[in-house]
């Protein structure tokens, strides 16, 4: 590993929470993200969606203020600002003017440290979780999402942030609670920043703002991804037929990520990609076609993606299929070096944005503990090789796959 | 501090520059001034179509050329469709500004390759039925079909299967010949840009091209008399309810009033969200405006369990009653005052954000607008101005009541 260029800094604050921050100071705004280490796989088995119900409530009041209040006081700094939850982690992020970063972590430090769940906001929380999943039903594409994770990940990484309808009925606010006094903890943090502010800076104002929060040690251990092959059809009446495929990858951790994020990006990145090329524009298939990889911090799976009526759907189920076997037998460098050049031009000029550059190093600190410098990842895809790429195949072979469809038809081929 | 530059071609293209001192990188797109609203009836989709078919293939280029070259580039790149307008563009290392240019221009001069165009036409039609598996799309269209009823703008952008398993390519050439010519396009260029090079790129890749006519004037439409649409579809497990208000134009000096009014009614920390999502009545309760060149529309809309239309419809009318009653407050107008620097602090560091803006502006107002004349206009909305925009757009007629999904309502 090589040493941080200046503009990074890092380390375990007093506090216990891990930082890092990214100087970058001609940019008009400063963002941060923070992370605590608790997430779906956290959840009880009888309780699923219970991390979601802890982050929609937990903005819902704290001991100074009601949930509007905390809500007006943020806007009144102009703070834009969001939550999510993933699968190890339950999320927040947001953007403001570097002035008023003190107070946005003040006002983040008492949204997290003390909140009261209020009954009223809590029971909503729920009967609003039920709702979502009705509309998950009406969004054919992350429906067939959720059955995919849940069949391919394993019962702890294939959870679905929304839970099932019984799971939520057994959440009660005790619960939520429960959950947030376990797991909400300065120890259990990754903060990230990037902007117009001096990083030491930057740190003080968290470490104080999260002195002495929580019990929890520290992170959780990583949970392992316990991949399910296997073929499943869910019958819904669509004009379209979802195709879902994925197999195990590599971690982001592993040297062979870059690898295969080339792959990847050769596969479905940009409009001269093959599947995009052979799917949709020769044969005219599908609208949309993706190709991509999730990464649990212990694992990584791939996926391909498709919809297209159900006529056509075998022959787009085959020739995704296809296209991955090609990809062994002829690639070119110059095929290489365009998706290398995708990559590589992209980090940079998406990096003009400030909150791109913190979800980065957010993703730096809960995958690799570091930041990562830019340059260290640019240099890492721009060593990859044709042979690294046909090593891969040969080491990774497609030999195990789940295969999720969601249409009308009740079969892909 | 940002800059901006115009300057014309002699054949009548218009070049609008910003540049953007503290960014590495920069987009270029070309705005062309025709969209879903410039259609016949029986050409409804040409022109979105005619967007996918300008990927297809120029003079210089196979369509295979074209797809390799924006991604040679690293570029992040696409086109879209609107009802008003179609935009091409990309964004770049600053380096590669002038091979992107270069790269859109040749698209401009699509040859319409005739043995892509039906392979193109079947990806259009998955486009299509992929969109009709989205109940937000149906409210979307339901809403147009009904409020500008006898007017271009009541069809969809997508067209329809029917418009576009008949449409051929000759239809579509004479389309084309019409309306991508400099007369009616614009070249903006946003980011770590010299306004020169970006002149002298448009010079090289444009220069040659001949000005013909510009598209026909468009007819305001008339904001049909309110009323109720109901479209039963009983594939959808959620209702999609909407009520529909004429509002202002994206020139009325109003524009920043009915944004800050569509904010405070259903934006983040809204009325909607705290007294109908809070509430538990909807997952989904939300005020948006549609801006276009000659009206618009406030739209207020959500999505819930069938058995809660009747109360999601009677807590956005309480609402609108009561922003009718009691206008809004001091307070909230600060707080939409304190989001929008933020939102226009970011992106203003962002050529491709700015990129869209500035296509945006100079479509509707003829120029760009800087991020701080648009904070001026944002700084001057009041309370006391809300008012008053209640009383030119009134909300408290008889609005649209538009309802798609598996329930009937308020039919049954």
């Amino acid at each position: 590993m090589s040493s941080l260029p200046k503009r990074y800094f890092h380390r375990r604050l007093d506090c216990g929470a891990e930082f890092a921050a990214e100087h970058l100071p001609s940019r008009n705004v400063v963002a941060f993200e923070l992370r605590v280490l608790a997430g779906l796989v956290a959840e009880p088995a009888e309780k699923l969606g219970l991390a979601f119900q802890v982050e929609q409530t937990i903005s819902k009041g704290t001991e100074k203020r009601s949930g509007q209040e905390l809500s007006s006081a943020l806007d009144a700094l102009g703070a834009l600002h969001g939550s999510w939850v993933g699968r190890e982690t339950i999320g927040f992020r947001c953007t403001c003017l570097p002035e008023h970063l003190p107070a946005v972590i003040d006002l983040h430090a008492e949204m997290l440290r003390t909140p009261t769940f209020p009954d009223e906001s809590c029971r909503v929380s729920i009967e609003l979780a039920q709702q979502e999943l009705t509309a998950l039903e009406d969004d054919p594409g992350e429906l067939s999402r959720k059955l995919t994770l849940r069949h391919a990940y394993g019962p702890l990484l294939g959870r679905h942030a929304y839970g099932e309808r019984e799971s939520l009925q057994r959440i009660s606010r005790d619960d939520v609670v429960g959950f947030w006094r376990q797991h909400f903890a300065a120890a259990a943090m990754q903060i990230a920043v990037a902007g117009p502010v001096e990083p030491r800076r930057a740190a003080d104002l968290f470490d104080r703002a999260f002195a002495g929060f929580g019990t929890a040690r520290g992170a959780p251990a990583p949970v392992s991804l316990e991949f399910a092959a296997g073929r499943w059809h869910y019958h819904k009446d669509l004009e379209q037929q979802h195709i879902s495929i994925c197999w195990p990858g590599v971690s982001i951790t592993d040297p062979s990520y870059p690898v295969e994020r080339l792959i990847l990006s050769i596969l479905g990145d940009g409009m001269s990609s093959r599947l995009f090329t052979e799917v949709r524009e020769k044969q005219g298939l599908v609208y949309w076609v993706g190709a991509w990889h999730e990464h649990p911090r212990t694992g990584g799976m791939i996926h391909l993606g498709a919809s297209s009526t159900p006529a056509r759907c075998g022959q787009t189920y085959a020739t995704l299929l296809r296209e991955v076997d090609r990809l062994a037998e002829d690639l070119t460098p110059d095929e290489l070096q365009r998706s290398k050049t995708q990559i590589i031009a992209r980090s940079e000029t998406h990096g003009d944005m400030t909150r791109a550059r913190v979800g980065e190093l957010g993703a730096d600190l809960f995958h690799f503990g570091r930041p990562v410098p830019l340059e260290e990842k640019n240099a890492a895809i721009a060593a990859v090789s044709t042979d690294d790429i046909r090593r891969y195949l040969v080491e990774h072979p497609r030999d195990r796959q789940c295969v999720v469809t969601l249409g009308p038809q009740a079969e892909a081929s | 501090m940002s800059e901006f530059f115009r300057q014309t071609l002699e054949n009548g293209l218009t070049i609008h520059v910003e540049t953007m001192p503290d960014v590495s990188s920069a987009a270029a797109g070309f705005l062309v001034r025709t969209g879903a609203r410039d259609e016949t009836a029986s050409l409804a989709g040409v022109s979105h179509f005619l967007e996918h078919m300008c990927f297809k293939g120029t003079p210089r280029r196979p369509w295979q050329q074209i797809t390799i070259d924006f991604d040679r580039m690293g570029s992040t790149y696409n086109a879209f469709t609107s009802k008003e307008r179609t935009f091409y563009f990309g964004w770049v290392r600053r380096d590669d500004l002038d091979r992107q240019v270069e790269l859109l221009a040749d698209m401009m001069e699509s040859i319409l390759p005739p043995d892509e165009f039906d392979t193109e036409k079947k990806v259009v039609l998955e486009e299509i039925a992929m969109s009709d598996d989205q109940i937000d799309r149906h409210l979307y269209d339901l809403v147009h079909e009904k409020v500008f009823a006898g007017s271009p703008l009541a069809w969809p952008v997508l067209g329809t299967s029917q418009t576009v398993s008949d449409m051929t390519r000759e239809q579509m050439h004479d389309y084309f010949s019409q309306r991508y010519n400099p007369a009616n396009m614009v070249l903006v260029a946003a980011g770590a840009v010299s306004p020169d090079d970006v002149v002298a790129s448009a010079q090289r890749h444009c220069g040659h091209w001949t000005a013909r006519g510009a598209r026909p004037p468009r007819r305001p439409p008339a904001f049909s008399p309110g009323g109720t649409a109901v479209a039963r579809l009983d594939r959808f497990k959620q209702q999609a309810l909407a009520l529909v208000y004429p509002a202002p134009s994206a020139v009325d000096p109003a524009d920043e009033t009915a944004e800050a009014l569509a904010s405070i009614l259903g934006g983040q920390n809204s009325r909607f969200f705290w007294n109908i999502v809070q509430a538990g009545i909807a997952p989904v309760a939300s005020a948006y405006r549609i801006d276009y060149c000659d009206n618009g529309l406030m739209l207020l809309f959500g999505f819930c369990e069938p058995p809660n239309c009747e109360r999601l419809i009677d807590a956005m009318q309480r609402e609108v009653d009561k922003v009718i009653r009691e206008g809004v407050t001091d307070d909230e107008v600060q707080r939409v005052k304190n989001r929008r620097r933020t939102a226009l602090a970011t992106e203003g560091e962002a050529p491709y954000h700015r990129l869209m803006q500035l296509a945006h502006d100079v479509d509707m107002f003829g120029r760009p607008r800087s991020v701080s004349e648009r904070l001026a206009a944002v700084d001057a909305v009041t309370a006391d101005g809300v008012r008053d925009y209640l009383k030119r757009w009134p909300m408290n007629e008889q609005p649209w009541l538009i309802s798609v999904g598996p329930r009937s309502w308020p039919n049954q």
